[in-house]
C-alpha cells in the first residue's frame, strides 16, 4: 500500500509572457512554482486550490501534455521527463486523464465505440477483433449499455458523457488516473452517482487516482491524502482526516471555513478572507499568501517558508505554524 | 408578514419543435417583507426560467400564465412602460455570469449611472457620485478609479460586486439573484455572500434566492422552495426542510452531497436522470427515480401540508395532510 507509483520533484511551469512586434518575453506566468508529492499505489491524492492555483497545469505536466519547465516526475521508478516521444506513449498507457468538460473532451464526431477504440489502435492492444467485445466490457462497467457504442457524444447527458471519459482513460488499463474536475460540471444527483463508480473501479481495478477539483466536500470524500495549493505553491499536505479536522496553514482553514455547510443551525466560525487572488504572473514577495492572511507578520513578507513535516504525514508551509 | 411578492400557479411553456413544452407548471410562492426565500433544484429545473418570468424578461414566443402580485399588481398584465418603471428600480436581478452580463464596452460607472440616471432623475455628475458611493458600499477598494475601469479590468468576485452595486442602485424592494456565487471561488463566495446578507439586512429586502447549493441555501434563506422537473415539490421554513424533508427528491438531494464533517459513508445516489421537457409523462414527476414509487403515482399528486408552512407534493402525504390550496 505505501509503495510509491509517482513521485514528482520540485515540479515547475512557467508559462512566458510574450509583448510587443517582436513578442518579447516580458515576463513569466509563475503557474507551478515548485511542487513535490508523493502518490502511492491504489490511493487517491487530492489536490484542492482556487482558480488559478496551479493545479490544472500541475496535473497536465505530469502527464507532459503541458512540456513542465523543469523538475522531476518519476513514475515505478523511471524518470518521465527524460523519456522520448516513443517512449512517452508507450508510458501513457499507464497514466491517463479524465477532464472537467466531458463534452469537449470528446470527438464529436466519433462514436462511443470509435472512440474507446481509439487508444486501443494507438497501444496496440488485444486482437483487433476482440477490441470490440473490450469496448462492451468497458461500457459495462462504467455503467453504460452496450448499445451506446453506436451513438454520439450529443445523445447523452452530461452524467453519461463523463463515464464514456472514465470508460475511455481505463481503455488502456492504466495504474494511475488524473482526474482533473471530474464532477465539477455535473448536477449533485448525477455527481454523487461518478463519485460512486470512480470508487468502485478503484477497488475493483486498483488503480491510483489524483483527483483535481475545488469542492472541498467532493475532496474529502474521495481522497486518502489531501494537497493544498495557493498560487502555484504548496501550501499544506496531510491525511484527509487530519487535513480537515486540524488544518494548520491559515489559507486552508479560511479555505475550509469558507465552505457553505447545509444545516441552518451549524456554528459558524468564519474567517472571510480580503481581497482576491494576486496575479501569478506577479507574485507577492515572501509567502504566497501573505497578502491575505489575517494572521501574517513581517518575517512572511520577505522569507519564503519553508516546506516542513510537522507532523508524520502532514506538511506544511507556513513561518507561524 | 406583509407580502411584498406573490406568485400564483406560473406556467411557463416554451415553443419547441412547433409545439409548446411545459418547463414550469404551477409554481405558487410568496416573499415576505425582509424575507429571503431560496429556490433550489438542478440544472434544468425551471428555476432560472421562473425568474426572468417575474420580471417578463423571456423571449416572445413564451407561453406565460398565472399572477406575479407585486404592490396590487399582475406583473404579467401591466404595460411595458409600467413595466420599466419596476425593472432595475422596485425589484432588480443579479446574474450568474458577472463578465456576460456586464456591457464590455462601457465603464463601470456609466452602467451603474443608467438606472439612477433612467428612474431617480439624476444628473450625469450626481449619478457619477452616487456610483462612487455604490461601490464603496460593497466594498471595492479605490472606487473612484474602477469607477472610470472597464469590466475586463476586473477580477470575477470584483464583477459580481458591481451587478451587486448596480441592482442595489435604486434601493429596490426586491432582489431577484440568480446563483450570485456559483461562478466564483469558496473564499470569493463568502466574501460576496457576507455582502449581501449585511445589504438586504439593512434595507428590509425581500430576496429571491436562486442556487443548487443546499451549503448556501441554509446560510441565506429564511424559507425554501425545491422544484424538480418545471414544479415546487417541496417548500417550507429552512430549518424544517433541513430537519425533517419530505419530498423523497430533497431527501434525495441531502443523502447525496458529500459531508464536510463527520463520518465519510458511501452516497446515495438518485438513479437516473431528470426527464426532457420533451417526455414529461403523466403523474408524479420524480416518480420514475423515486425509491418509494407507488401504483398512485401514475396520478399527478398536489400539494400537501406536511407541517406548519410546510408543503410536499407527494402522495406519500395525501393522506396526512389536507390539501393546501
Amino acid at each position: 500500500m505505501t509503495e510509491a507509483l509517482l513521485k514528482v520533484q520540485d515540479l515547475v511551469k512557467y508559462f512566458p509572457i510574450h509583448r510587443g512586434v517582436f513578442q518579447h518575453t516580458v515576463g513569466h506566468v509563475k503557474a507551478v512554482d515548485g511542487i513535490s508529492f508523493t502518490v502511492n499505489r491504489g490511493e487517491t491524492l487530492g489536490v484542492v486550490g482556487e482558480s488559478g492555483c496551479g493545479k490544472s497545469t500541475m496535473g497536465r505536466s505530469v502527464l507532459r501534455l503541458i512540456e513542465p519547465t523543469r523538475g522531476r516526475v518519476e513514475f515505478e521508478g523511471k524518470d518521465v521527463l527524460a523519456l522520448n516521444k516513443q517512449g512517452m506513449r508507450i508510458m501513457r498507457r499507464e497514466m491517463q486523464i479524465v477532464f472537467q468538460d466531458p463534452y469537449a473532451s470528446l470527438n464529436p464526431r466519433f462514436t462511443i465505440g470509435q472512440t474507446l477504440l481509439e487508444p486501443m489502435k494507438i497501444h496496440h492492444l488485444h486482437n483487433p477483433r476482440e477490441r470490440l467485445q473490450h469496448v462492451y466490457r468497458l461500457l459495462d462497467r462504467v455503467g453504460l449499455a452496450a448499445e451506446y457504442a453506436r451513438r454520439f457524444p450529443h445523445e447523452f447527458s452530461g452524467g453519461q458523457r463523463q463515464r464514456v471519459g472514465i470508460a475511455r482513460a481505463l481503455a488502456v488499463d492504466p495504474k494511475l488516473v488524473i482526474l482533473d474536475e471530474p464532477v465539477a460540471a455535473l448536477d449533485v444527483s448525477v455527481q454523487s452517482q461518478v463519485l460512486n463508480l470512480l470508487e468502485d473501479l478503484q477497488n475493483e481495478l486498483n488503480l491510483t487516482f489524483v483527483f483535481i477539483a475545488h469542492d472541498l466536500s467532493v475532496v474529502r470524500h474521495i481522497s486518502d491524502r489531501v494537497l493544498v495549493l495557493y498560487l502555484g505553491r504548496m501550501a499544506e499536505i496531510a491525511d484527509s482526516e487530519e487535513l480537515f479536522t486540524h488544518p494548520l496553514h491559515p489559507y486552508t482553514k479560511a479555505l475550509l471555513s469558507a465552505i457553505p455547510v447545509p444545516d441552518p443551525d451549524a456554528k459558524r466560525e468564519r474567517i472571510i478572507l480580503q481581497g482576491d487572488l494576486p496575479s501569478p504572473a506577479n507574485p507577492p514577495s515572501g509567502c504566497p499568501f501573505h497578502t491575505r492572511c489575517p494572521v501574517a507578520v513581517d518575517k512572511c513578507r520577505q522569507e519564503v517558508p519553508v516546506w516542513r513535516e510537522v507532523q508524520s504525514g502532514h506538511h506544511v508551509a507556513c513561518h507561524l505554524v | 408578514m406583509e407580502k411584498v411578492l406573490e406568485v400564483r400557479d406560473l406556467t411557463i411553456e416554451f415553443l419547441i419543435e412547433e409545439r409548446y413544452h411545459q418547463a414550469v407548471q404551477g409554481v405558487s410562492f410568496e416573499i415576505g417583507e425582509g424575507e429571503t426565500l431560496g429556490l433550489v433544484g438542478e440544472s434544468g429545473c425551471g428555476k432560472s426560467v421562473t425568474s426572468l418570468a417575474l420580471m417578463r424578461l423571456l423571449p416572445v414566443h413564451t407561453k406565460v400564465s398565472g399572477q406575479v402580485r407585486f404592490r396590487g399588481e399582475d406583473l404579467l398584465t401591466v404595460g411595458e412602460p409600467k413595466m420599466r418603471q419596476i425593472r432595475g428600480n422596485e425589484i432588480s436581478m443579479i446574474f450568474q455570469e458577472p463578465m456576460t452580463s456586464l456591457n464590455p464596452v462601457h465603464r463601470i460607472g456609466t452602467q451603474i449611472s443608467e438606472s439612477l440616471i433612467l428612474h431617480r432623475n439624476l444628473s450625469a455628475s450626481k449619478a457619477r457620485a452616487q456610483s462612487i458611493e455604490l461601490l464603496k458600499l460593497v466594498g471595492i477598494p479605490r472606487a473612484e478609479q474602477i469607477v472610470d475601469e472597464y469590466p475586463h479590468q476586473l477580477s470575477g468576485g470584483m464583477r459580481q460586486r458591481v451587478m451587486i452595486a448596480m441592482a442595489m442602485a435604486c434601493q429596490p424592494t426586491v432582489l431577484i439573484a440568480d446563483e450570485p456565487t456559483t461562478a466564483l471561488d469558496v473564499t470569493i463566495q463568502a466574501q460576496i455572500l457576507d455582502l449581501m446578507r449585511n445589504l438586504t439586512a439593512q434595507n428590509r429586502m425581500s430576496t429571491l434566492l436562486i442556487t443548487h447549493d443546499l451549503g448556501v441555501v441554509a446560510e441565506m434563506c429564511d424559507r425554501v422552495a425545491v422544484m424538480y422537473a418545471g414544479q415546487i415539490v417541496e417548500q417550507g421554513p429552512v430549518r424544517e426542510i433541513f430537519r425533517h424533508p419530505s419530498h423523497p427528491y430533497t431527501i434525495g438531494l441531502m443523502n447525496c452531497i458529500p459531508k464536510i464533517a463527520g463520518e465519510r459513508t458511501r452516497l446515495v445516489p438518485i438513479e437516473g436522470n431528470v426527464p426532457s421537457l420533451q417526455n414529461m409523462g403523466t403523474g408524479c414527476r420524480f416518480a420514475p427515480r423515486c425509491p418509494q414509487a407507488m401504483e398512485v403515482c401514475k396520478n399527478e399528486p398536489q400539494e400537501y401540508d406536511v407541517g406548519t408552512g410546510h408543503k410536499s407534493r407527494c402522495w406519500l402525504h395525501a393522506e396526512a395532510g389536507v390539501t393546501s390550496r
